[in-house]
C-alpha cells in the first residue's frame, strides 16, 4: 500500500503506517466522496501461481488465507453496519485482496479532541452508556472484542446535541466466546487484559480457552470506566505490571478515592479475578441507568463483598444467552432491579 | 506452563524482543549509514520508553548487527556479524559493533544482501518466554544477488549455511502453515529499506509479516522510518 495507490476504488490519501498497529499497515482512504480507514494485513499473504514455495506450500497458504478470510467476513457478517443497535460500532464497509494481500475498509472516524474526564457527569454517562450498549449487542452476538482499550474506543460528537458518543473500532481481534485464537496469536493489551486471558497467554497451568468470554470484555469495562472517569486505570500496585497481574495475585486495585461507594462496588464486581463473578454486560447496562450513578463521594466506604450474580457453567454458553434475554429494555430493567440489590442496598 | 512462570507469584507477562540489523556498508551508503547508526545507538532507550508507554516491558532485549558488502567484490570483508548483544549488559559491545561500521568498497550493484537476510534468519532466536518478538531490519540501497552464484559460493568466507536460492530461502522464512520455518510465524517480522529491485519487492509480494519502505539510492534514513521500527516492535508484542 502506497501513498495515492488506488485499491478496490480507495484512493490512500496518507502514508502508510503502522504506529499503533502490529499486524497490519493503516492509512486513510478517499472513495466516491468518502473518507475511510483501510488496513493492509501483513499476513497472510495470498500465493500467486509463480509465488516461491512448492505446491504443497502453496496449498496450505490458500487453505490459510481461506480461513482467514472467512474469520473476517464472519464477524461482518455477524456484525451488520444496518443493525439497529450497531450505530457506535464502526464496522467493516469492504474487506477485499488486491494482488497478495488482503485489505478491510471502515469508515474513517474524526474523534473530538476531548477528554472523558473533563466532561461533565451527564456526558460521562452518555459516554459510558454508549460504550456499554456497543458490547450489550457485541456479546449478545457471543462476540468478545478481544481489545478493549482507549485506543480503540473513539470520542465523537452525537448526530444531535453537543455531548459525545463512543464509537467502538477494531474487530480483528474479535472471536467467539470460549473459542480465542491460539494464545501465540491471540490479541490484546496488558493494561486493560482480564486475569483469565493473562494465564491463557502465558500457558498456565489450568488456563482453559473455554474460559474466555464475554467476561474478558467485562474486565476491561471496569478499568475503562475508571480510565474515563479519572484519566488512568485503578493502580495495580508495585511489582505488578498489570492490573490483571494485580487481581491474579490477589492483591487489591486501588480505586480514586473519588469514585463513590455504588459505582466502585461495580467496578470491583467487574474486574473480579474470576471470571464467573462478574456481572455480564447487560447488567453493566442497567447500573448505569440508576440515578445518580456516577455521583462522586469524596471518601468511600468500605465496600461489602458483592455476591456474584450466579455461577453460569465453564465456556460462558450460559452468560450469553442471559445477555440475549437482557437485551429489551423490559428485562434490562429486570436485570437492574437484581443488581441494584447487589450495588445500592449496602449503600 | 510456560518457563518463566514465577512461583513465588509474579503474573507479569515476559517479553523477549530479538532484532537483527542487516547493514550494507558498502561505498553508496555512507549517508545512510549515518543515519543508521545514529538510530541505532537510541534504539534501545527508544524502544524501552515506547514499550513502558504502552504497559509492556521487556525483560529480554537482545541485538545483534549483520554488516554486509559483497563476496563478489571482495570476500574477505563481505560480512561482518556479531552475536546476540543483550541489552543493557552488553550495550558497550553493541555501541562499539554499529561504530565499527563504515561504508567502502562493495564494486557496483548488486550486493550480498541475501546471505546478510540468510544469516539473520538462521539467528539463535530466543524461544522461551510469554511473547516473543523476532526482527530483522534490512538497510541497503542496492539489489542483492542472486543466491547460489559458484563465483560467490566458492569464496573461503562464504558462510555455508546460506541456502542455494531464493526458493529455498523463503521455505526458511516460511509461512503460517510451513513446516520448513527457521522461524517462529507470529513472532517475525522483516522490515526493509530497500530499492524498488530484485529482490525486495518480491519479497514485500509474497513473504507473509514484511514491511517494505523503498528507499533511494544515495538519500538518509528517515526519522519517520525509524519510528515505524520501533512501532512494528512495541505495538505488535
Amino acid at each position: 500500500m502506497k501513498l495515492n495507490q488506488v485499491l478496490n476504488g480507495y484512493r490512500v490519501v496518507t502514508r502508510p503506517t503502522n504506529a499503533d498497529a502490529g499486524k497490519c499497515l493503516w492509512a486513510f482512504a478517499e472513495k466516491g466522496g468518502g473518507e475511510f480507514f483501510i488496513k493492509e494485513f501483513l499476513d497472510p499473504k495470498i500465493p500467486k501461481a509463480d509465488s516461491m514455495g512448492t505446491v504443497e506450500d502453496k496449498e496450505r497458504r490458500f487453505a490459510e488465507c481461506e480461513r482467514f478470510a472467512k474469520r473476517h467476513t464472519d464477524i461482518m457478517a455477524a456484525l451488520r453496519a444496518d443493525d439497529v443497535h450497531a450505530g457506535n460500532l464502526v464496522l467493516a464497509v469492504d474487506f477485499f485482496a488486491v494482488g497478495t494481500r488482503y485489505y478491510k475498509v471502515t469508515p474513517r472516524v474524526r474523534p473530538a479532541d476531548a477528554a472523558a474526564r473533563d466532561l461533565d457527569t451527564r456526558g460521562q454517562l452518555v459516554l459510558l452508556k454508549t460504550l456499554v450498549d456497543s458490547l450489550v449487542l457485541l456479546h449478545a452476538k457471543g462476540i468478545v472484542h478481544g481489545d478493549l482499550k482507549p485506543e480503540n474506543i473513539l470520542l465523537t460528537p452525537a448526530r444531535k446535541g453537543s455531548l459525545l458518543v463512543a464509537k467502538l473500532i477494531d474487530f480483528d481481534d474479535a472471536y467467539q466466546a470460549g473459542a480465542p485464537p491460539m494464545a501465540e496469536v491471540i490479541g490484546g493489551n496488558p493494561l486493560y487484559g482480564a486475569p483469565e486471558w493473562l494465564r491463557y497467554l502465558r500457558g498456565d497451568q489450568g488456563a482453559h480457552a473455554r474460559s474466555l468470554t464475554q467476561a474478558a470484555d467485562v474486565f476491561a469495562v471496569g478499568l475503562l470506566i475508571h480510565t474515563y472517569l479519572f484519566g488512568v486505570p485503578p493502580g495495580y500496585g508495585e511489582g505488578h505490571e498489570s492490573p490483571a497481574a494485580a487481581v491474579l495475585a490477589g492483591a487489591p486495585l486501588a480505586w480514586d478515592s473519588r469514585l463513590g461507594g455504588r459505582i466502585r462496588r461495580l467496578l470491583e464486581s467487574l474486574t473480579a479475578a474470576d471470571h464467573r463473578a462478574r456481572p455480564v454486560i447487560a447488567d453493566v447496562a442497567a447500573a448505569l441507568d440508576e440515578p445518580d450513578v456516577l455521583v462522586s463521594a469524596a471518601v468511600s466506604p468500605s465496600p461489602p463483598p458483592v455476591p456474584p450474580p450466579s455461577t453460569p457453567p465453564p465456556g460462558g454458553g450460559a452468560r450469553t444467552s442471559r445477555v440475549l434475554v437482557n437485551t429489551t429494555k423490559t428485562a434490562a430493567r429486570t436485570s437492574s432491579a437484581r443488581l441494584r440489590i447487589n450495588l445500592t442496598d449496602k449503600n | 506452563m510456560s518457563q518463566n512462570q514465577n512461583r513465588s507469584g509474579d503474573n507479569n507477562l515476559k517479553y523477549a524482543v530479538d532484532i537483527v540489523l542487516c547493514v550494507d556498508t558498502t561505498a553508496s551508503m555512507a549517508r545512510m549509514l549515518a543515519n543508521v547508526k545514529q538510530s541505532a545507538m537510541s534504539f534501545p532507550n527508544r524502544l524501552a520508553q515506547e514499550m513502558a508507554a504502552k504497559g509492556r516491558g521487556i525483560s529480554s532485549l537482545r541485538l545483534k548487527v549483520i554488516g554486509f558488502r559483497d563476496y563478489a567484490d571482495c570476500a574477505e570483508d563481505a560480512m561482518v556479524v556479531s552475536p546476540f548483544l543483550r541489552v543493557p549488559d552488553d550495550l558497550d559491545s553493541f555501541e562499539k559493533t554499529v561504530n565499527a561500521l563504515h561504508a567502502g568498497g562493495g564494486g557496483d550493484e548488486p550486493e550480498s544482501a541475501l546471505e546478510a537476510l540468510a544469516l539473520a534468519i538462521g539467528s539463535d532466536w530466543e524461544t522461551g518466554l510469554d511473547r516473543r518478538r523476532h526482527v530483522i531490519v534490512m538497510f541497503t540501497d542496492a539489489s542483492a544477488h542472486r543466491l547460489g552464484d559458484p563465483r560467490h559460493t566458492s569464496a573461503a568466507t562464504y558462510p555455508q549455511s546460506v541456502p542455494g536460492s531464493l526458493e529455498e530461502l523463503y521455505a526458511q522464512w516460511g509461512s503460517g502453515q510451513s513446516h520448513s520455518a527457521r522461524m517462529e510465524n507470529p513472532a517475525k517480522r522483516l522490515l526493509m529499506f530497500a530499492p524498488e529491485s530484485y529482490p525486495w519487492t518480491d519479497i514485500a509480494d509474497d513473504w507473509n509479516n514484511t514491511i517494505y519502505f523503498p528507499s533511494v539510492a544515495g538519500e538518509g534514513l528517515e526519522e519517520w522510518e525509524m519510528d515505524q521500527i520501533i512501532a512494528t516492535i512495541a505495538n505488535s508484542l
